[in-house]
């Protein structure tokens, strides 16, 4: 009887949710636990397992790490144009915290993956930077690129405005993202060792330890992208649950808070960005 | 000089100088994720105190709202 008035006691399958509740923290324990053991296992392999190279010795331990940072960071960058476009196409703000947040973890995997290479170009070539290398600088420009996207939705004080300019911003970039690439290995004169498509060439234990590297930070990648949704999904339902206290304290007679310019993005149901839309077209 | 040969050229650097190189790399990666998380602990913080804001300026208003009486009741 008791399971009759609540038909979902049994099962949780069975339990009904809100319509268009959705709950980013699920799993994210389960990929932090695979991130940690990934990075272990990727760290053991570098240090213990890979043989040192024969031109750069111990110093090619670095691209371990720098090399899938790198890569990891553009295909975030694309990401974050595919969630743009579906954003673009659904017009559902989550697709637009979803672009947000890709492109925010990929801008600081390309810090990391910079720092990386240009320690690296130290040690290898004697130099912090070498300007002349195609690689490197096409991939600087890639960064700059995005290092606008956070002040150009800071820019915009309208969410449902800010969010529109804000994908077709991410679309672009996303598009140049791949022509930089193939223009850069386009290029004859380089300098910079090339490990895309010469994996073959490597000895089996280091395409090994290389693409367990790629994994691990591919994992980093997107136990961060998780944990970042969570917190800016949370901190949104926050200001909302604020907003709505605010609204019921100037009903009251209280003083109500103002809202502040933010670059995130702000969650509205469909109809409530609609009217959003309206009441601030100047 | 062209670029290529020079980087053929490059001999392997021993233990003692490459190690400070590939410690650095490692630390920065170590040092962004620790960075990264400081500030995600220092939101979550923040927002658990503004939950805690909100809940203490809701609870002491609910009892007396659910005892008064509704404008429409009195208008009756």
């Amino acid at each position: 009887m008791q399971a009759a008035s609540r038909p979902w006691a049994g099962s949780p399958d069975t339990k009904p949710r809100r319509r268009g509740v959705v709950r980013y923290a699920t799993g994210l324990r389960a990929l932090s636990i695979s991130t940690v053991v990934a990075v272990a296992v990727m760290l053991g392999l570098v240090f213990f397992y890979a043989p040192l190279e024969a031109e750069q010795g111990f110093l090619q331990k670095i691209f371990y790490v720098h090399v899938p940072l790198a890569i990891v960071a553009l295909c975030g960058f694309v990401l974050g144009a595919v969630f743009a476009a579906l954003h673009l196409n659904t017009r559902d703000s989550r697709w637009d915290m979803r672009s947000y947040v890709a492109i925010h973890m990929s801008l600081i995997f390309a810090v990391g993956a910079l720092v990386t290479g240009s320690i690296w170009a130290k040690g290898s070539w004697g130099h912090w930077w070498v300007w002349s290398e195609p690689t490197l600088v096409s991939f600087l420009i890639v960064f700059l690129l995005y290092a606008t996207y956070q002040p150009l939705r800071f820019a915009i004080e309208d969410p449902e405005r800010q969010a529109r300019y804000a994908s077709v911003f991410a679309i672009t970039a996303g598009a140049f993202v791949p022509m930089n690439f193939i223009a850069v290995r386009l290029s004859t004169a380089y300098l910079h060792p090339r490990v895309l498509g010469s994996t073959s060439n490597l000895p089996a234990s280091m395409a090994f330890t290389f693409l367990v590297s790629l994994l691990a930070i591919t994992l980093l990648y997107a136990t961060l992208f998780k944990l970042e949704l969570t917190t800016k999904h949370t901190r949104a339902q926050l200001r909302a649950l604020r907003r709505r206290a605010e609204r019921k304290s100037a009903v009251d007679g209280r003083t109500v808070g103002l809202r502040q310019r933010s670059a995130a993005p702000t969650l509205l149901p469909a109809p409530t960005m609609a009217r959003a839309s309206g009441r601030s077209a100047r | 000089m062209t670029p290529a040969p020079l980087f053929g050229e490059l001999p392997a650097l021993p233990l003692h100088t490459a190690g400070k190189y590939v410690a650095g790399a490692y630390v920065v990666i170590f040092a962004l994720v620790l960075i990264y998380v400081v500030i995600l602990a220092i939101r979550v913080t923040r927002m658990e105190r503004r939950l805690g804001e909100l809940l203490e300026e809701q609870t002491p208003s609910a009892p007396q709202e659910l005892d008064a009486p509704r404008p429409e009741s009195t208008l009756v």
